[in-house]
């Protein structure tokens, strides 16, 4: 094994050598290298394995372009999948591997695969698995297809800090160009933001000789100086990965190897920029040989890393950029070998490595083989945000056209590929002050591929996408790019097709004979390069990812057992007590019906509407008549959209003349706010009416049972607590601990009921109070799943679940406001409506089942007819612990008029009978309600 | 129907302060905050109105939410309802809001994880989203000691999201290198 | 991540917004007969124009529903102001 490291003073530190380990084979780099380039200084060329025929691959580029050199890569516990060699930052004691080979790059059983390749082209696994079913395949290619192996380690500190920031001009690039416009900006008082991917800056610029009288390395530095020193801000190692509206541009930061990498959102004035652009590939027979590399690849690893790739090399350009940078390997030390486009194809020879190279009957014996297709600007962000493309004759290239606002595209990334020239647009972009252009000395003759040419010639090397693909997507008349793109998935790897894009394109323009512009571009999106998904969710995950609302009680009820779940966006006791849920669910049903159960209502709405207009507003956002309610008492109602659809149900009280406090369900607090507030302001006096909600001031339990009656005794609250003196539907304001109590008799279990709502800091001593009290009579804490099943056993509904998108109040049973309501409310007209007197309604109503059956299945359908037909469905059933049998709610076509008539209940291919009741199954006379 | 308690963590006691990187989290205890609504309560002289970035004096002062509507810190105690003769609907929110201050020579760079937070631009309102969470964000006393309303079943959320953001402080700053240090590191 | 202007709190990110409509609904006085077309047509008929937009949006944070116009295509913010008379 020779080394390709030469003595070129370069961007490594030869102090500090790293060790790491490729396909299970020692190596040595050093402090500065990527992963590829220190395989390369150890002669390796086989880094991975292509996707579909499992060709062996080298890198074709030295950067994000490279379509070909994949690893997976692990670091003290920490394995990544799919790590761009060419970008990867060596660290000592990584070991990597080739992704899509076994056991080695070098060595891949399947390369077998390669030898049908003539049956593989674009296309072929949909034609070929279509019959009998392709689901019969679909196991077997999906474990062929794909890249890397995930590891099963969860990262689990792998958590990506995201921020916010801001700039007057964001420079994206530190190359020449880059550098030269943060400096002109930056000194021009601007405050200024440069980013660069790379680690060390300059981007290309370490190729050259000099730059204005400076070694390289001393220019880039005594420019970053100058930027700094003018209080502008530089970033490397963070690639600008996407535009999004308003410029944002989206920055990813990366750290060391195995950390997650760090999001900036840099929201930017002006945007200049300079990303340069790709030396791209030419198409020719086994263009995709490791030694086939394009020559600023080339140059690339000998500037920055000392890696002199080839010792004989064949150069095939059709540009003027060449001759510098070949003057650069010859004084390296390789022996050159130019080929002239004009002389007729080439074509590469070799198994695993570029070994021969022909044109014509001339062959040459070389170990490299460089090529230059010309320059294609790197224009992706550029089209993120928004700005047009126009194509240049003279540089056969799309180059940046009408700009978006606050953009400029300077240097390369704008086609000016000459030093000077660049370097003057570029200061004339960062200080504002004109200049004028140089005339570019850039000279190019177009080389596309050519169609109907001989041997195998790659446009997309990661996807395995040839010349004869594109041939046979244009015969199936796949001739739209974005068809091209997705019958081929030309463009569609990981690379996204930096290097094949312009091939596809130019190819699929030859076989067409068409011009290339006319064919077209694919939509460039964002991320410019792979970024981790983690980076997008930041710490948004977990307890974080949807954070529910806490009770102020939880900690008491985590100590008495409770099991806690989501509930409306809450976390709240679903019942209490370990083991079995469903016999502690129904202790509890038995202790709210025998004696009382204690529940934290909490989350349910407090919403205050108070002011001069609060009476009339109320009386327009429900579908009941609230104007006629007086102070203390207390109605249920309806609020319904425009569209007549119950939106929320739940009980107002009045307050005072000027004051109504909404109790809307726990779940729809929000959607109730931003309600009232829009109409509070669209077509009402927003200064007459104003709404508070306190919701999160008043912590709300309810004592509901029979004996609720004697737990309140035992609080010696200042109140008359006889049915006549507080009778249901009403309310009353006192105190305890000092602090304003409010307790409503309302109920959601059909039982003499309690609301009290409290400031949320004295809750937990009201709670500690009706426990303590509760004890005494046989009382103790319900929670959710037992009021869910108290209510339905009472026929009270849950909007959203025993009502759908359609339920409007008259289907419920409330059908008076409809017919007698005078004034103007929301969703009033829509109650009209030819669809609202339809004669098909879904109304609620209850269904029972016969002595010994089991409960129905909820969501079950009614079925009738021949064929049979869905007329409703169930939308709440339980084993009635009160009732001693199931009770079901459902929505029924004209449920209300067929009350006693048996339907059929359709579950997964199972039919059982149920008898249509009323929905109230407990107490239907209300005497306990009211006791 | 699941026990998801173990997914949850506790809440915290949230009485506690928190100090990482140089940057402290101190829950705030207020005796009263109030709100106030009405068609001219910006106008009506009372108090001290704070906005955006705008720096709180001792208290009382009212904290400027809507057009029509202030919270009032460490206010007399008013009845709630509606008063005729200043036109303003009065609530007790004393309980709705938990009170943080975070402070330190980092602290805004703390919040700016959680919002796009420019302190050149003014805004006539402290409410806004943080970490996805409503809050109310000004200062207090000084240039860096910032204070946070936040509604107190969001509390748990905020403190956590905050407590993070403060963490990630430690590696901000490493990583990419000064170029001249990258190119100092070479031979 | 769009900046909209909040006729009173100033520039935010569009994360504190909700859309409420496009402007111009005026809604039926159902106190009087409204005939189905006119009410259908002010349930769901929407513009949906592509280009310059004028539409009513939500600031959640501080509640104010005002007016913006904006380009739907180019996402340019024209401006924003208050959909309260005589309000600033
Ligand atoms: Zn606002």
């Amino acid at each position: 094994m020779t080394s390709h490291r030469t003595t070129r003073a370069a961007l490594i530190d030869l102090g500090k050598p790293l060790r790491f380990t490729f396909d299970g084979t020692a190596y040595q780099g050093f402090e500065g290298d990527t992963l590829a380039s220190a395989l390369l200084a150890n002669g390796v060329r086989v880094m991975g394995r292509s996707f579909k025929y499992h060709r062996p691959r080298g890198p074709l580029g030295a950067w994000v372009d490279d379509p070909n050199a994949i690893m997976g890569v692990t670091l003290n516990g920490r394995s990544l999948p799919n790590c761009p060699a060419t970008t990867t930052p060596l660290e000592d004691g990584m070991q990597a591997r080739a992704v899509n080979a076994w056991p080695s790059a070098r060595f891949d059983i399947k390369g077998g695969l390669d030898l049908f390749h003539r049956w593989l082209g674009a296309g072929f696994y949909y034609k070929t698995f279509m019959w009998p079913d392709w689901h019969l395949f679909e196991p077997m290619i999906r474990k062929m297809a794909g890249l890397g192996d995930i590891s099963r380690n969860v990262l689990e500190d792998y958590c990506a800090d995201q921020v916010h920031d801001h700039c007057e001009t964001l420079v994206i690039g530190g190359g020449a160009a880059g550098l030269a416009a943060a400096r002109a900006a930056a000194e021009g008082g601007q405050n200024v933001v440069l980013v660069d991917d790379k680690p060390v800056l300059g981007g290309g610029v370490h190729q050259l000789a000099g730059v204005e009288d400076f070694a390289p390395r001393d220019w880039v530095a005594s420019e970053a100086h100058a930027i700094e020193a003018a209080g502008g801000r530089i970033l490397t190692a963070t690639t600008a990965f996407g535009i999004f509206d308003h410029r944002m541009v989206g920055l990813v930061q990366n750290g060391p190897f195995g950390t997650a990498p760090r999001l900036h959102r840099m929201r930017a004035a002006r945007i200049i920029l300079a990303t340069g652009a790709l030396d791209r590939p030419v198409t020719f027979a086994s263009n995709d040989l490791p030694g086939v590399m394009t020559i600023d690849a080339a140059c690339e690893y000998l500037a920055r890393y000392a890696v002199l790739v080839g010792k004989r090399i064949g150069v095939l350009s059709n540009n003027s950029l060449a001759d510098d940078k070949l003057a650069m390997l010859a004084e390296a030390g390789a022996e050159v070998v130019r080929l002239n486009p004009a002389d007729g194809a080439i074509c590469a020879l070799g198994r695993k490595q570029v070994r021969c190279v022909a044109q014509g009957r001339n062959s040459h014996k070389v170990d490299t083989l460089l090529v230059s297709g010309g320059m294609t600007p790197l224009v992706h962000l550029w089209r993120h945000a928004g700005g047009k493309l126009d194509w240049c004759t003279e540089r056969q290239a799309f180059l940046p056209g009408a700009a978006p606002e606050g953009m400029v595209a300077i240097g390369a990334a704008g086609g000016t590929f000459d030093l000077d020239a660049a370097l003057a647009e570029a200061r004339a972009a960062g200080s504002g002050v004109p200049a004028d252009a140089i005339p570019s000395r850039y000279k190019l003759t177009p080389l596309w591929p050519e169609p109907g040419s001989k041997g195998r010639q790659w446009i997309d090397f990661q996807h395995d996408v040839t010349l004869k693909d594109v041939e046979l997507a244009a015969r199936e008349n796949y001739v739209s790019v974005e068809h091209l793109k997705r019958y081929t998935t030309l463009g569609m790897a990981s690379d996204q097709g930096k290097t094949s894009n312009m091939a596809g394109l130019a190819a699929m323009a030859a076989v067409q004979g068409r011009p290339l512009p006319e064919v077209g571009t694919t939509t460039f999106r964002p991320p410019f390069v792979p970024v981790p998904i983690e980076l997008y969710h930041g710490h948004h995950e977990k307890q974080l990812w949807h954070p529910l609302k806490r009770l102020a009680l939880e900690q008491e009820h985590r100590e008495i057992g409770a099991a806690l779940g989501e509930y409306g966006g809450w976390l709240r006791p679903g019942w209490y007590g370990t083991g079995d849920a469903k016999a502690h669910i129904r202790q509890e049903i038995l202790t709210a019906r025998n004696a009382a159960g204690l529940f934290d209502a909490s989350p349910l709405g407090k919403i205050e509407v108070i002011g001069p207009d609060a009476e009339a507003f109320v009386d327009f956002i429900y579908y009941n008549t609230i104007s006629t309610l007086k102070p203390g008492h207390i109605r249920y109602g309806f609020m319904l959209t425009e569209g007549g659809i119950v939106m929320d149900d739940g009980v107002i009280a009045r307050l005072d003349r000027n004051r109504f406090v909404i109790s809307c369900s726990s779940s729809h607090v929000g959607s109730v706010r931003t309600h009232l507030e829009a109409w509070r302001q669209d077509g009402n006096d927003p200064d007459r009416i104003f709404v508070h909600d306190l919701t999160d001031h008043w912590a709300t339990l309810t004592v509901a049972g029979p004996k609720a009656r004697e737990v309140l005794t035992d609080l010696a609250l200042d109140m008359d607590l006889s049915p006549t003196a507080f009778p249901h539907m009403t309310m009353r304001e006192t105190r305890f601990a000092h602090s304003p109590l409010r307790v409503a008799r309302v109920s959601f279990t059909g039982d003499l009921s309690y609301e009290m709502s409290i400031r949320r800091s004295k809750a937990a001593e009201l709670w500690q109070a009706l426990v303590a009290a509760g004890e005494r009579i046989g009382a103790a804490p319900i929670g959710v799943e037992a009021l869910s099943i108290l209510r339905a056993e009472k026929g009270y509904i849950m909007i959203g679940k025993d009502t759908d998108g359609e339920t409007m109040p008259h289907d419920l049973g409330f059908g008076v406001p409809r017919q007698k309501k005078k004034v103007a409310f929301i969703g009033d007209r829509s109650l009209h409506s030819v669809k609202a007197n339809g004669a098909r309604r879904k109304m609620l109503v209850g269904l029972t089942v016969s002595v010994g059956d089991k409960a129905l299945p909820t969501g079950a359908h009614l079925v009738e007819g021949t064929p049979l037909q869905s007329v409703g469905y169930v939308t709440s059933s339980y084993d009635s612990p009160t009732l001693g049998h199931p009770i079901a709610l459902a929505l029924v076509e004209n449920g209300t008029e067929r009350l006693g008539e048996s339907i059929s209940v359709w579950h997964m291919g199972e039919t059982r009978m149920a008898t249509i009741s009323a929905p109230c199954a407990f107490d239907p006379e209300g005497a306990r309600l009211n006791a | 129907m699941r026990n998801d308690s173990n997914k949850w963590d506790a809440p915290a006691a949230l009485t506690v302060g928190h100090t990482e990187n140089g940057v402290a989290l101190t829950p705030i205890e207020l005796t009263r905050q109030t709100l106030i609504s009405g068609p001219r309560v910006l106008s009506q002289a009372d108090w001290s109105i704070v906005g955006w970035p705008g720096i709180a004096p001792t208290p009382p002062y009212a904290l400027s939410l809507r057009r029509d509507r202030v919270l009032l810190v460490d206010g007399p105690d008013m009845a709630d309802g509606w008063q005729e003769d200043t036109q303003r609907a009065i609530s007790d929110a004393s309980d709705a809001y938990s009170v943080f201050d975070v402070s330190g020579d980092r602290a805004f760079e703390v919040l700016q994880r959680g919002a796009e937070l420019r302190l050149d631009a003014e805004s006539k309102s402290v409410a806004r989203l943080l970490f996805g969470i409503g809050v109310l964000l000004y200062r207090v006393n000084t240039e860096d000691q910032f204070r946070i309303h936040v509604a107190s079943s969001h509390a748990e959320a905020l403190v956590k999201s905050l407590k993070l953001a403060i963490s990630a402080l430690r590696s901000a700053g490493q990583g990419n290198s000064r170029p001249e240090d990258a190119l100092s590191k070479t031979s | 991540m769009q900046i909209f202007p909040c006729p009173f709190c100033g520039p935010r990110n569009e994360t504190e917004f909700h859309f409420a409509g496009e402007l111009g609904k005026e809604r039926p006085d159902t106190t009087q007969e409204v005939a189905a077309p006119d009410w259908a047509t002010y349930l769901y008929a929407q513009r949906n124009e592509k280009g310059p937009v004028r539409e009513v949006w939500m600031h959640l944070t501080c509640s104010e529903l005002f007016v913006m116009e904006r380009d739907s295509v180019s996402m340019e913010v024209v401006g924003s102001g208050s959909l309260r008379e005589g309000a600033e």
